[in-house]
Parts: C-alpha cells; sequence; structure tokens
C-alpha cells in the first residue's frame, strides 16, 4: 500500500511521488497554473483599462426608467419607424448620452438581449444561463471522472457525452452573444456602446475562452471515443479521463472570473 | 540509494500501467458532494445577479464580486478538480501563486482609476 513511511532525504530523492499524484496529472496542474497566469493577465489588463474610464452614473441609467423585460425597442422608436427592424436602442441612448466615448458602458444595458425575445430587456439572464449550462457540463464531467474511478465503462460514456454536450451549448450561446454584438456594430476598434477598448477586451477575452472551450470539447470527444472503443478499460484506469476533467473544470473556472468582471463589474 | 529500498513506491507511466505495482490513484468519494456543490454554485451564481440589482455600484460591491468567485473557485476546484482530497503540498504549490494575483488583479483595477486624470 501507498502509506509507507519514507524519511524527508529520500521523499524529493527521485524515485516516488512527493505530491502523491501521477506525472501526467501533476503536469496538468503545472500548465493549469500557468493558463491561470495567461488568463489573469487579460483580466489585469481589463481591469486596470475599465477603471481608467469613468462609470456611467447611476442617475442617468434610473432618468430611462428602464423596467425588466419592458419591450425597449418600441420604446425607444422613432415615430413612424417599425419597431421590429433596426436597432432604436443604441442611437437613442447615444443621444442620450448615456453610451459615449468617455465612459464604460453599463453591461446591463450592453447584454440585455435573449433568444426569442426580441426587443426585451432583460439584462445578464442570457449570461447567467450560459454560467449555469458550463456549471453544469463541469457537474456531468466530474460524475464521469467519478464513474471511470469506479471502472464503470458504460456511466462514463453517458456522462462524458452529456459534458460534450453541455460544451456545445456553451459554445453556441457564445455564438449567438458574438453575433448580437457584431450586428448592433461592435468590432475590435469600433464600439457603438462606449470606448472601443471595450468590444477589444470583451473579443479578446472571452474569444480566448471560447477557444479553451472549443479545445476542451475536442479532448472530451477524443476521450469519450477513446472509451466507446475500450482503451481505458484495457488499461485497467480511467486516469485519462481525470486529466481531460482537470482541464473542463479550469475552463468552467476561467468563465466563473469572466463573468465577474466582465458582466458583473 | 534510499528510494530503491522502498520498492512498493514506484512510478509508472499511465500507458505502461502494472496493477501488481503502486501508482498514486484517486479513488471515488460519492456523488452525494458532488451535487451539493452543483447547487451552491448554482445559489452563487443567482446571489451574484441578485446583487447586481439591488447594490449600487460601489469598490465594496466589486470587492463583494470578487470575493464570491473566490468562494466559487475554492468549491471548484476543492470538489470537482479534486483537490481536497490530494497531498496539502500540491495545493500550495496551485493556490499561493494565485494569491499573489488576485492581490495584483484588485491593485491594478485601483491603480486604473488615476489613469487618464493628468
Amino acid at each position: 500500500m501507498s502509506t509507507q513511511t519514507i524519511s524527508k532525504a529520500s521523499t524529493w530523492g527521485g524515485g516516488n511521488s512527493p505530491f502523491n499524484v501521477s506525472y501526467g496529472k501533476l503536469m496538468m496542474w503545472v500548465f493549469l497554473l500557468s493558463d491561470a497566469f495567461t488568463f489573469s493577465s487579460l483580466l489585469i489588463g481589463y481591469g486596470a483599462l475599465r477603471y481608467s474610464y469613468p462609470s456611467t452614473e447611476l442617475a442617468q441609467i434610473e432618468s430611462l426608467e428602464l423596467g425588466f423585460a419592458q419591450n425597449v425597442q418600441e420604446q425607444f422608436a422613432a415615430p413612424g419607424v417599425d419597431a421590429h427592424h433596426g436597432e432604436h436602442f443604441i442611437p437613442a441612448l447615444r443621444d442620450l448620452g448615456i453610451f459615449n466615448e468617455f465612459q464604460w458602458p453599463s453591461p446591463d444595458l450592453v447584454f440585455n438581449h435573449f433568444p426569442f425575445a426580441h426587443g426585451l430587456h432583460l439584462p445578464l439572464i442570457f449570461v447567467s444561463l450560459m454560467t449555469l449550462i458550463l456549471i453544469l457540463s463541469s457537474v456531468t464531467m466530474v460524475l464521469g471522472v467519478e464513474a471511470g474511478q469506479r471502472g464503470d465503462q458504460k456511466a462514463v460514456s453517458k456522462w462524458m457525452l452529456l459534458t460534450i454536450i453541455g460544451g456545445f451549448m456553451f459554445l453556441g450561446c457564445q455564438a449567438w452573444e458574438w453575433t448580437n454584438f457584431i450586428n448592433a456594430g461592435a468590432r475590435m476598434w469600433a464600439n457603438p456602446y462606449g470606448p472601443p477598448a471595450f468590444a477589444a477586451l470583451f473579443f479578446g477575452v472571452t474569444g480566448f475562452h471560447g477557444f479553451h472551450v472549443f479545445s476542451g470539447v475536442v479532448l472530451n470527444i477524443i476521450v469519450y471515443i477513446n472509451n466507446l472503443k475500450g482503451t481505458y478499460a484495457n488499461r485497467g484506469h480511467y486516469e485519462m479521463v481525470e486529466k481531460v476533467g482537470l482541464y473542463w473544470h479550469f475552463v468552467d473556472l476561467v468563465w466563473v472570473f469572466v463573468f465577474t468582471f466582465f458582466y458583473l463589474i | 540509494m534510499s528510494s530503491q529500498t522502498n520498492q512498493k513506491v514506484d512510478i509508472h507511466d499511465e500507458v505502461n500501467y502494472d496493477p501488481t505495482v503502486w501508482v498514486p490513484k484517486a479513488h471515488s468519494h460519492g456523488t452525494s458532494d458532488i451535487w451539493k456543490k452543483f447547487w451552491i454554485l448554482s445559489f452563487l451564481t443567482v446571489a451574484d445577479v441578485v446583487a447586481y440589482f439591488i447594490w449600487p455600484p460601489s469598490i465594496s460591491r466589486n470587492i463583494f464580486f470578487i470575493l464570491m468567485g473566490i468562494i466559487k473557485a475554492w468549491f471548484i476546484v476543492g470538489t470537482f478538480m479534486h483537490m481536497k482530497h490530494e497531498h496539502k503540498k500540491l495545493g500550495y504549490m496551485i493556490i499561493l501563486p494565485m494569491a499573489f494575483v488576485i492581490f495584483f488583479l484588485y491593485w491594478m483595477m485601483y491603480e486604473g482609476n488615476f489613469w487618464g486624470t493628468f
């Protein structure tokens, strides 16, 4: 058994595992730490740039008298214009001086869309749903890891498949979010809601995170296929599921902070 | 060599795994803790959104959101990434560098307030 007493000199003397984990898992942890530094640098840059601009004043937002689930397209449409075509909300708020180049826009005025609820003011609801989808896919992943630790090949297949579906759902949500933002006129260098840095940082950080999610989905599919082929059952253990699981949880962890910084702060 | 006297302590590549020799291997801790952490994480996410709407923007609100992020990270790393069952030194190796990074994050948000005012 593993409960041998090893003297301190031999702990780091080679031939054993000082951290009591396998080589592959330890190296995954080291990679995740370095990846965490990369994301931290992006979020540190975001925090510094965001507070180099003054926030939108609360009195300005309250003067809009925007209600939850109110139809903003109709409310802000010019008279005689079909409310369902074109963006009336952004030009109206630009005219009111709420969206301008010198103030950081309030995220609940920017990200207030929801699929099949066209024109309604639903702030932060969609991104909360995305967060819950990613947390749920993290749960199915860890249930897959747990099934692997018991050596249950069928359960691993089931949970890995659900994790892959969760990953695709999240990517679909992010594609929808990007499409809305781009259709509103946001580019890497331009932003109708306010300072161009807002759009540049949004595309940069959520794009970087989205590509991590995509890579995670590819890794999950590889593990799923290997498990169907019985690779891990033949090997006698499911450690590859655990290692890919660590990566997938890390992606969830990064999203927690992207959500905190882009949508809440 | 002292390490050669510990014959059972031997590290193997996962491909060349031999079940007769010891490898550090995680074992199942059941699923009840996982679901409990799922409900806690969901509740914290909803609490974040509620706080966003009932609490006017301020530095203390930002500190609250960052602390909520750290609490969520604690549950994800501890339970989902199995850290609370790992060797303590591995936890320190990962968490201590990140503690400095979080300090730096807050520092630069504060510093940003003074950019462009000169």
